[in-house]
């Protein structure tokens, strides 16, 4: 009898880890704490060595060499980059640094749990579906508007106006300043292109022949298509076709759902023609594999690639060989791009707020947003700083990346944008696989849009 | 009788110092967030657990009406279904058989435990390969025998069947070492004896094997079940966002983690939760209760 009380026991408990599951904020945050701990021992045993380097650089900064902030990314690609901007700002300043990855995936589940617990890094990303969340308390982002008003180095005009709004409070305070920005191109295969007999894309090329060499690059057998791009590939593919007809996603005051507007269903269409032409892999394979994964391996010919993953030219070999940029196709409104920002915030949280001020600083001026695009990180948020990023993948004229600014728009966002967001490519997946239309299922999207909005 | 007063102090000191740890952890880390879950499900909750909004039973009444969680939860009880019986029958055959003496015994023991040994996302990335429609090994094999590709993890007729596979063989090994333990507590005059009486392997498999092993059997059944209605890491690594198999794959804690973590509901994550934890409860209740009819305790 008291084993079976004790089989009984262990089952309900090994049932009720599960209800813990909740809220296990309270663990992260435990886990960041004692991250934190450790760094500040790690920091105090570096203090000695830092103070000779510090001298060396001949700065004033004997308090500040024992400091060492944290910082957070979620993008591994851009840390070997970052680093060595990194490296420069302590060299001028003694300030140290640790850079921390977490993936994308959980960067917001870390972050949201050491906001709650009071342990945010004193320096981390921001991204514009986020900040809206982190905007609403005092007590979370550092207030950065007295810092830049008093600071004569700061000016805010170098940056694209959309963005720093992006980054403001709803009392217009600034909580971030942007780092840089993407744009969408093209990646097409210049072989594929050339064996069908179609001249390469050039600036002038429009959806209705972005159509038809994708059906012109499809093979019968189903060893080639045209085009690969998921429901997920909003930012850099499906997106452009509703503002190049001149629709819109979100409303300007981000209370109303575009996707019922007689223009984003015109820009639509040409993704459901798309589809129905068979120009892309049927989405099975699609679904396993992404739009990039197909190309390097040569089974399709064209895919959507926004600037962020520029880095990976230089990495595959196929890519290196095959692969060259085209912007995007025009509608009726012109090549429409979808850009996107994020930004170095700070946390009010921080013992060293100052130092982290002195870091944003860095990050997000001339010197270090020139460099960054050199370094090919990026493209910068600075004005005329971005410049280099073209050359940045040897071999690759990058250069379409930067003409698509001067027709961007901000990626759509509201509030709680992952609320409607992960509703519409959950529909969408429908529209892709072929089980339902995409007009119906954009008047279905809107509808519930609006309801999650209203909700806001 | 002073001493025997001490001994029984210093006696019940021990006893429960020693058990402390466990029931602190037991208390920090599941009976407390328990309750929190429950308290958090009647309400609308904001980011960093503030402005919670109390909404009385608002979450579960769009709980009874939402869709997906009627379908989810159909999906839950088909993988338990799938999984725990098939587990358990191919561990029970496959403890049976490599309890015998043979060559090669430890061997084969271990290589049926690695999976277990591994860790599960780890395992999920290996065979999200294996089973890739387009460039998988598996395909590839059909291809060259002449059988057309199978979309393995996004058909929604067979993607449940393949997270089931991948879950069956990550866990074989695990059951058939208890299993193992098991038979090797059944005492050997037993089969001795029924030899002499002329019994068979199956007579002896049917009449002392099993019985035996019943308790064993229950312990396994009891948390194989349990486990598997907590079924997530395979779903999230193996179909994930963007498939179309997803709404006839995803379990109720995918569902919650949905909610919960990619939606930042987290007074509806919660409600999940505590219906899954009901929907639980309640078959361990019932499985407590019928094990009286079936299992044996020598």
């Amino acid at each position: 009898m008291k084993k079976q009380l004790a089989i009984g026991l262990a089952a309900l408990l090994a049932a009720a880890s599960l209800a813990g599951c909740g809220s296990s904020s309270g663990s992260g945050t435990a886990a960041t704490a004692a991250k934190t701990e450790g760094e500040a021992a790690a920091a105090a045993s570096d203090s000695a060595t830092s103070e000779t380097s510090a001298s060396t650089s001949g700065q004033d900064s004997s308090d500040k060499s024992d400091v060492t902030l944290t910082v957070a990314i979620w993008d591994k690609g851009q840390q070997p980059g970052l680093q060595k901007i990194m490296d420069d700002f302590t060299a001028k300043t003694g300030i140290k640094t640790d850079i921390q990855i977490t993936p994308y995936k959980d960067y917001w589940t870390m972050l949201e749990a050491a906001a709650t617990g009071g342990n945010l890094p004193d320096v981390f990303w921001m991204h514009t579906f986020q900040v809206a969340t982190y905007a609403q308390y005092d007590d979370l982002l550092m207030n950065l508007s007295d810092r830049i008003a008093n600071d004569p180095e700061v000016d805010m005009s170098k940056y694209p106006e959309e963005f720093v709004k992006a980054f403001q409070n709803p009392n217009g305070d600034q909580i971030g300043i942007p780092k840089d920005r993407d744009t969408a191109a093209v990646w097409y295969n210049k072989d594929m292109f050339d064996e069908a007999g179609i001249p390469y894309p050039t600036a002038d090329w429009t959806w209705d022949d972005f159509r038809e060499d994708c059906k012109k690059l499809t093979k019968a057998d189903g060893s080639q298509y045209g085009l690969a791009m998921k429901p997920g590939s909003d930012q850099e593919g499906w997106y452009g076709t509703i503002y190049a007809y001149g629709g819109y996603v979100i409303s300007d005051d981000m209370k109303k759902s575009g996707f019922d507007d007689p223009n984003t269903l015109k820009g639509l269409d040409v993704i459901q023609r798309i589809i129905d032409d068979g120009s892309m892999p049927p989405y099975s394979q699609q679904a396993d594999n992404d739009p990039l994964a197909l190309q390097e391996a040569g089974t399709v010919a064209m895919t959507f690639q926004g600037s962020w993953a520029a880095s990976e030219l230089s990495v595959n070999d196929y890519l290196k060989e095959h692969i060259a940029i085209a912007p995007l196709p025009k509608g009726p409104k012109g090549a429409v791009t979808m850009s996107n920002s994020l930004a170095w915030s700070g946390s009010a949280q921080s013992k060293h707020q100052d130092e982290a001020w002195e870091l944003i600083k860095y990050l997000t001026g001339e010197e270090a947003q020139k460099k960054q695009a050199e370094l090919g990180v990026t493209l910068s948020a600075y004005d005329g700083a971005s410049d280099a990023w073209a050359k940045s993948q040897p071999g690759f004229d990058l250069q379409p990346y930067l003409d698509a600014m001067d027709n961007a728009v901000l990626y759509p966002h509201s509030k709680n944008t992952n609320v409607w967001y992960t509703m519409m490519k959950e529909k969408l997946v429908s529209v892709w696989d072929g089980s339902a239309r995409m007009d119906d299922t954009a008047k279905d999207i809107a509808k519930e849009m609006n309801a999650d909005l209203a909700e806001e | 009788m002073d001493g025997r007063k001490r001994r029984a102090r210093s006696e019940f000191l021990w006893g429960w110092g020693l058990i402390l740890p466990a029931i602190v952890g037991l208390i920090i880390l599941n009976i407390i967030p328990i309750f929190q879950t429950i308290y958090q499900s009647f309400f609308k909750t904001g980011a960093f657990g503030r402005s919670y909004v109390f909404i009385g039973a608002q979450n579960y009444q769009k709980l009874i009406q939402d869709k997906d969680v009627f379908l989810a939860t159909i999906n839950t009880f088909q993988f338990v279904l799938l999984e725990v019986p098939v587990s358990i029958i191919l561990a029970l055959i496959l403890a049976v058989l490599l309890n015998r003496p043979m060559r090669g015994r430890s061997a084969f023991r271990t290589i049926i435990f690695v999976p277990m040994v591994a860790a599960p996302a780890a395992v999920a990335m290996v065979w999200k390969w294996l089973l890739n429609s387009k460039f998988g090994l598996v395909n590839h094999f059909l291809n060259s025998i002449g059988l057309s590709s199978v979309d393995w993890l996004s058909d929604s007729k067979v993607a449940l069947l393949s997270v089931a596979i991948v879950g069956i063989w990550s866990i074989l090994g695990y059951n058939m070492v208890l299993f193992l333990a098991g038979l090797q507590e059944i005492p050997h005059d037993y089969y001795e004896a029924s030899e002499i009486d002329g019994a068979g392997f199956w007579a002896q498999f049917f009449h002392i094997t099993l019985p035996m092993i019943s308790p064993t059997m229950f312990f396994v059944m009891i948390t194989r079940i349990i486990s598997a209605f907590q079924m997530f890491d395979f779903i999230y690594m193996l179909i994930g966002e963007q498939n179309p198999a997803l709404p006839h794959t995803q379990t109720l804690v995918y569902l919650f983690y949905k909610h919960a973590f990619l939606q930042n509901n987290r007074g509806y994550g919660a409600a999940i939760v505590v219906y899954l934890l009901g929907i639980i409860m309640l078959i361990t209740v019932f499985q407590m209760w019928a094990q009286k009819k079936w299992v044996y305790y020598a």
